[in-house]
């Protein structure tokens, strides 16, 4: 999602794009998607990721900055004009029609006269074929979710945009889900906006992310990217941290060996460790601390040490003592990453 | 589980029966009564009075006229009343509630005054082609002002309902304002809808307080002249006048024919998917 001015670009491009509603002032945004690409919008909660996805679609104020898609300017252009698939989170499906309705429903407004087929076959593409004639609210939500996606890309839109497509999803449609959109997404040469609400989608689908929080961009790039340099601590949990600690929370702590070290490598908006930086043992070398909880199946431990609870990993082959004992932790400071949010400013996704 | 505990579970339910059963009673009580007096016999004479049809044809005609009025004029103020923000938008709906809040009579009173021959809207109206005297226009006035309301309040909280995501994604796919309304917000709204038209119509048949003082206007040689352009109710009322068990008959048959409607609808729900039922959970 490199952000471009450039109206000769395809695909999506956001320029400096700005809003306000209600109070909430979101942007200036910049990114881009080239066709064929996926790019996947995080944050936490109220971070105006959807208000984002609205008002590329052409719902909401009328924003500031420039909105083009494939070299066209889109601001003033009304939703049905933007050639823009939307799937809202709530799918939006029309509940009076049949899945096969609500599929061939964007090329009857267009008076396309092969709108029967072209549904037939989108509605077999998405495996759909066992409840076309079905009212939506027969249908599980994977199918829900399916027949929205067929519905939008039966006219063949220009970009497609997804609200939070997997969130509603158990593990396995949410596994089913990612892999039509990947087939989809070869076959179709078309861009795809997402908010991702788990890192699973986001790593599966997106080629770049791009982080709001409180309406405000705070990183746009490459997923592997963000992965190293976690920009703030919901960055920082999203990605998988097991580990997220504010500087409050650091500086809070008594001044034990671990903190002084967890301290000295972490930034203005705190320290995120993954579990495999505190590696447990039973004795040896590092910093003692006592055994918490361990998990009946991998060798994710819960620590105490210095007054922090941190999750660690247990040594591989080496066997740990029942919880409530002494361990000694070997921090691998390298695995450790310190968080540039300044103290004050980054909310707390929590 | 002992007894105390029991009880304790079983009373609300039976309390709540004892109750519902004496509610139900008395609905029920009185139209037996009322079908005890009128004897079969009677029932069957009312039947083959061609007056009775005269006037529930006149009934049936003036409602369907007033709801169709009231639904082209109520519909579209549902849906601003629910969607639109605009100054006077609480006057406006307590203008709405007015006819619903008054008594009867006094919305007769003020009908008469207004209407009443001579009056400027009298004549307005005649000049229109939709005289008030000796026609059913007057009728379709009183059904329309009584029983509007409720077409206008079903609709606004059903067009509250309207599913933005529906909008919007219809909007994506193509659709104009005008297609998105039609297509997702009156589809939607239609249950709701239709809802208030029935209880409009209900209103409007069952109306006889403001018939009786706006009579003399809309039957200037007297108000039981003919029941030509009379509804059921004030025919009704007029053989009360005259011989009870006749009346009794007259309301008996009305309430059978209500009964077998009522039934046909609920047949229809059940075998035909009506089509404000579509999409719903077991259709």
């Amino acid at each position: 999602m490199e952000a471009g001015g450039g109206g000769n670009l395809t695909g999506l491009v956001l320029t400096g794009v700005e809003v306000q509603q209600n109070g909430f002032h979101l942007g200036p945004v910049s990114l881009a998607v080239a066709p064929g690409s996926v790019g996947a919008l995080i944050g936490p909660n109220g971070a105006g990721k959807t208000t984002l996805l609205r008002v590329i679609a052409g719902f909401g104020p009328r924003p500031a900055g420039e909105l083009a898609l494939d070299g066209e300017r889109l601001n003033d252009l009304p939703p049905e004009r933007r050639g823009i698939g939307w799937v809202p989170a709530g799918l939006g499906l029309l509940a009076h029609r049949r899945v096969e309705e609500n599929v061939r429903y964007g090329l009857q407004l267009r008076g396309d006269p092969d709108a029967r087929a072209k549904a037939s076959s989108w509605i077999l593409r998405l495996g759909l074929e066992r409840v076309a004639r079905e009212y939506p609210t027969r249908l599980s939500t994977g199918e829900r979710q399916r027949t929205a996606i067929a519905r939008a890309l039966a006219v063949e839109p220009r970009l497609l945009l997804l609200d939070e497509p997997t969130s509603a999803l158990d593990a396995n449609a949410r596994e089913e889900l990612i892999r039509t959109l990947r087939e989809l997404l070869a076959a179709e040469s078309i861009p795809m906006l997402l908010v991702a609400h788990d890192a699973v989608t986001a790593v599966s689908l997106a080629d770049r992310v791009h982080l709001l929080h409180g309406g405000r961009s705070r990183f746009d790039g490459p997923l592997a990217e963000l992965e190293d340099r976690p920009v703030d601590r919901f960055a920082a949990r999203f990605l998988g941290y097991e580990n997220v600690l504010s500087a409050e929370e650091l500086a809070a702590a008594p001044s034990g060996p671990l903190a002084l070290r967890l301290r000295a490598a972490s930034g203005p908006g705190g320290l995120a460790a993954p579990a495999h930086a505190l590696i447990v043992r039973p004795s040896g070398p590092g910093v003692e601390g006592k055994l918490l909880a361990r998990r009946a199946r991998g060798r994710t431990v819960l620590v105490e040490i210095d007054g922090l609870r941190l999750l660690g990993q247990a040594e591989r082959g080496s066997s740990l003592p029942p919880v409530g004992s002494g361990v000694v932790v070997e921090v691998r400071e390298e695995e450790l990453r310190g968080i540039p949010g300044e103290v004050g400013t980054v909310a707390d996704a929590s | 589980m002992n007894l105390g505990a029991r009880l304790a579970n079983v009373t609300p339910t039976v309390l709540a029966g004892i109750l519902s059963a004496s509610l139900l009673a008395l609905f029920l009580l009185p139209l037996l009564a009322l079908a005890e007096f009128a004897t079969p016999a009677g029932i069957w004479k009312e039947g083959g009075d061609p007056q009775f049809w005269t006037a529930l044809d006149a009934t049936l005609l003036a409602s369907a006229i007033a709801v169709g009025v009231s639904l082209l004029l109520g519909v579209p103020l549902g849906y601003l009343l629910a969607r639109k923000n605009f100054p006077g938008k609480s006057l406006v709906r307590s203008a709405v509630l007015l006819p619903v809040m008054i008594p009867h009579l006094v919305a007769g009173l003020a009908l008469l005054l207004w209407v009443a021959p001579g009056t400027p809207v009298s004549r307005f109206a005649s000049w229109a082609g939709v005289p008030l005297v000796y026609s059913i226009w007057a009728v379709v006035l009183v059904m329309v002002y009584v029983g509007a309301s409720y077409t206008v309040l079903a609709s606004e909280l059903s067009f509250r309902r309207t599913d933005e995501e529906t909008l919007e994604a219809a909007r994506s796919l193509g659709a104009t304002p005008t297609d998105a309304f039609l297509d997702v917000t009156l589809p939607t709204a239609s249950r709701g809808i239709l809802t208030g038209a029935v209880l409009t119509w209900a209103r409007g048949v069952s109306e006889i307080g403001a018939f009786l003082i706006l009579a003399y206007a809309i039957y200037p040689a007297g108000p039981y002249t003919g029941t030509v352009t009379s509804p059921i109710s004030v025919y009704i009322y007029n053989l009360y006048g005259l011989n009870l068990r006749a009346a009794a008959a007259a309301a008996t048959l009305l309430v059978l024919l209500a009964l077998a409607a009522f039934l046909a609808v609920q047949l229809a729900e059940r075998w035909g998917r009506l089509p404000w039922r579509r999409g719903e959970v077991g259709t």
